[in-house]
């Protein structure tokens, strides 16, 4: 049992080291988040598009900051993902079936909440 | 005319000098993942006394004065002050949300999103309620819920019936109060298996106190209360699945869906099966290790959301088919001696609810409240050739009035409540009818100073149909010594009923005969608590510290004595001390990004009377330690999560009368329990595989002369182990945001 311990413990760290970034660039994406929720959804489904190495966004600004490798994906390409979850990306207007699909609370026009 | 402009441009200007922006926005709070509108909040310019109140849906306008700062302060009773730098947010749409201070118990959240464990950060009074810790197994239901936590014990109670039980501040999960949504249940004839009745993926989140809790929900919680938040129609994830399977041939599906029909309405469909119909042997005692079980679960609820009225209701059923007991028992045949030792459980449980809510208009901060609950439960079981069969009717209604005195640092909430129950039951020849109604009015007064100092003083009064009356008077205080460092009371007294045979039907797994020596009286005890709380900086992170004293004393309690006689176990109020005194040390930390750790141990002193001799409560753990590690990768791509329990030693029930072969030692080895689990998330997937008590660690011939299951010394309830080994689990899930 101490020995699945220490295991874990030390596939933590191992991780942890190997999260060094390579070469990457940084993009702020105005998008027409509102809500906790939007916060969330943006987090989870640009997580997944390719390159991406890290995102969030910041409420109050409702600011996108993604880290992506540069080799992998392009601005135009991540905006798009952005509109597509159904939110305006800086002068991209959002995806309007997948802003429609969003709940009511999260679409354009909900009061902050 | 340049002159006019000039003036007119003056006089603009002037204005601006006064009034130079507008504000406006919303006050609420979270409750449960939404939004709910603060009716009466303080907004106030920073340093000012230039302000205004919100209304009734939670919203505000305010006129800023260019002389004070753009900072806003909103404030409620009972809330955390927010200041909000209106420079930085903008002056639109404003959404401020404040932190409930009013629950002053330190409340322990387990909080499952997403049917399964993200990140989660550590507990601060109702406060992280939605952000709390979140769960780390691939749960089946309740009882697996409470892995990570510290203060819940689960173990099972006995070596047949697959039944488990909690355990808090080293007392049975009998003195804890279940509730639902803020509704007492789960009680009576669901005791024995209804940490089996939640499924997993239905709950949002439990929130887990020690001591006795409010007035409001009765005078039951004695040592705690447990309440669990499902999930809601008018929030969270639209669709979810999951698909569950473990190695020894368990299968396991749960749906749940919701539908917002329009503003006003929605609701929620929650679906559940299991099965597992593998017998399995593996400590060759002739009796399965797992009972079989069959169980289908189904729950429907609806939500009305006006303007002044809120309204919920549901209706859920249950049935569930156990089967337990030796390999080679059927169940088609006779239950005979000849057909050797079965049991059989089947349960079917029907629950409805309803609740309302009414804000009142003309005065702030002021509601209406009405909860009321049917539940009707039915089982006919046989545990070797006991037959026990009994049904319960229950009805519990809450009218609630919440306002304040004088001014909003003084609130007050008062209601009426009644409760009644009906029991029948029969255990072989003989045949018990209990109808019991309780009445009471409550009284609970709650104050703020806005600062450092917390403070909730209740009193109940009920009428008992066959006790009488029984008052409750209960206090919790909390008190912010600085930031960093905050203490918490709690003082109380609590009341229950005991249904001996239904809440242990353990007991019916045995040879023994149950005899009551005198007629039984409703359970008393006080229960004091201390909760000290510390939150140290260590570079970017905070470690937090939480130390807690709790000791209960009971004045009566039902005891069940089998230390006299192999073939008695007699029943009788207890005749001298019981007590119980529990200190617990959790420290929460974590050291690397997204690493979390958490270190807890518990020491539990838990004495009883038990024929006229002070003795150590049997089946209690001298202590608990629990560690839990928990990993996620950048961007929530995978989690690992592992957790250790080790288990102190625990008095086991005497056998020292039986001949020696059935005789057991007096105390249990110290063991530790590993469980691990990996989970990876795709875009709209989670797979998930893990490991239950991966050291396979099992409790050697936990049923006694299980060679004989019908000798005069056969008893399965001598259990202080796992009775099943390592299990290996594996499964998907499917959400639909």
């Amino acid at each position: 049992m101490i020995f699945t311990v220490v295991l874990f413990f030390f596939a933590v760290f191992q991780l942890n080291a190997q999260e060094k970034e390579t070469k990457v660039d940084t993009i702020s994406i105005k998008t027409s988040a509102i809500c906790n929720d939007c916060k969330e959804r943006l987090e989870h489904d640009m997580a997944f598009e390719k390159g991406v190495k890290s995102v969030e966004l910041d409420l109050d600004t409702k600011v996108l900051t993604i880290t992506y490798k540069e080799n992998k994906t392009t601005e135009e390409k991540l905006k798009t993902a952005v509109t597509k979850i159904g939110y305006d990306a800086d002068e991209m207007v959002a995806d309007q079936k997948a802003h429609d699909r969003l709940p009511a609370c999260c679409q354009k026009g909900a009061e902050p909440h | 005319m340049k002159k006019y402009i000039f003036i007119a441009s003056l006089v603009l200007w002037q204005t601006a000098q006064i009034y130079s922006q507008q504000v406006s926005g919303g006050v609420f709070e979270i409750v449960n993942g939404e939004n709910n509108p603060l009716v009466g909040a303080n907004v106030v310019q920073l340093n000012s006394l230039n302000g205004t109140t919100t209304d009734v849906s939670g919203h505000f306008n305010l006129k800023l004065k260019n002389e004070f700062s753009k900072k806003l302060i909103a404030s409620y009773v009972g809330y955390q002050n927010d200041t909000i730098n209106l420079e930085e947010i903008g002056y639109e749409h404003v959404h401020i949300t404040l932190n409930n201070l009013q629950n002053l118990d330190e409340v322990e959240v387990v909080s499952r999103k997403k049917g399964s464990h993200l990140s989660r950060s550590e507990t601060r009074g109702i406060t992280s309620i939605n952000e709390g810790e979140l769960q780390k197994a691939a749960c089946c239901n309740l009882s697996e819920s409470f892995e990570n936590s510290a203060s819940v014990d689960v173990s099972y109670s006995d070596a047949v019936t697959g039944s488990k039980q909690i355990q808090l501040l080293g007392l049975a999960g009998l003195y804890t109060q279940m509730l639902t949504e803020n509704i007492p249940n789960l009680r009576g004839l669901a005791v024995p298996y209804r940490l089996g009745y939640v499924p997993g993926s239905w709950m949002h989140s439990i929130q887990v106190s020690k001591g006795t809790s409010s007035v409001i929900n009765g005078y039951e919680a004695m040592a705690g209360q447990i309440n669990i938040e499902y999930k809601k129609p008018d929030d969270g994830e639209k669709m979810f699945l999951n698909l569950y399977a473990n190695h020894m041939g368990k299968i396991e599906g749960n749906l749940n869906a919701r539908f917002e029909l329009n503003d006003k309405w929605s609701t929620m469909i929650f679906a559940h099966a299991e099965e597992f119909g593998v017998k399995y042997d593996y400590n060759d005692d002739s009796f399965l290790d797992d009972p079989l079980i069959r169980q289908i679960n189904l729950f429907n609820r609806w939500k009305y959301k006006g303007q002044d009225l809120r309204m919920q209701f549901g209706f859920k059923y249950l049935t569930e088919n156990r089967q337990g007991g030796q390999m080679n028992y059927d169940p088609e045949k006779p239950n005979d001696t000849e057909n050797g030792y079965g049991v059989g459980v089947e349960t079917d449980r029907y629950e409805g609810f309803l609740k309302m809510g009414y804000i009142l208009k003309n005065r702030a901060n002021s509601s209406i409240g009405f909860q009321n609950q049917v539940v009707y439960h039915d089982v006919n079981s046989f545990y070797g050739l006991n037959d026990y069969d009994a049904n319960q009717l229950s009805y519990y209604g809450n009218l609630m009035l919440q306002s304040y005195i004088s001014d909003t640092r003084h609130q007050y909430t008062t209601g009426i409540s009644f409760a009644l129950d009906n029991y029948n039951q029969q255990l072989n020849d003989t045949t018990w009818v209990r109808n019991e109604q309780v009445s009471g009015a409550f009284f609970q007064y709650t104050y703020s100073n806005y600062k450092n100092l917390n403070l909730i003083a209740g009193v109940r009064l009920d009428y008992n149909n066959l006790y009488g009356w029984l008052f409750t008077p209960r206090l919790h205080a909390k008190y912010n010594i600085n930031e960093h460092n905050i203490l918490r009371l709690s003082f109380g007294r609590g009341f229950r009923t005991a249904n001996v045979i239904a809440e242990n039907t353990s007991i019916l797994a045995t040879s023994k005969r149950v005899l009551f020596t005198e007629e039984l009286n409703i359970e008393s005890s006080w229960n004091f608590g201390l909760t000290y709380t510390a939150y140290i900086d260590i570079g970017a992170k905070e470690l937090s510290i939480t130390t807690d004293y709790f000791h209960t004393r009971f004045n009566n309690q039902v005891i069940m004595d089998r230390e006299e006689d192999p073939f008695i176990v007699y029943i009788y109020n207890l005749n001298g001390k019981s007590y119980s005194n529990s200190v617990q040390v959790e420290a929460q930390y974590e050291p690397i990004n997204r690493f979390e750790l958490k270190l807890a141990f518990r020491y539990n002193d838990v004495k009883t009377t038990i024929g006229g001799e002070l003795k150590e409560k049997p089946f209690v753990s001298k202590y608990i330690g629990l560690l839990s590690a928990s990993y996620q990768t950048n961007l929530k791509k995978w989690q690992f999560d592992l957790n250790v329990q080790v288990n102190g030693d625990q008095r086991l029930a005497y056998t020292g009368f039986n001949p020696e072969p059935y005789q057991r030692p007096e105390r249990s080895p110290v063991y530790a329990i590993l469980n691990t689990q990996i989970t990876k998330y795709f875009k709209r997937w989670d797979v998930y595989i893990g490991g239950e008590n991966l050291t396979n660690y099992r409790q050697d011939h936990p049923i006694i002369q299980a060679n004989e299951p019908f000798g005069d010394y056969f008893d399965s309830s001598i259990v202080w182990g796992p009775i099943s080994g390592i299990k290996v689990y594996a499964g998907v899930r499917f959400t639909i945001k």
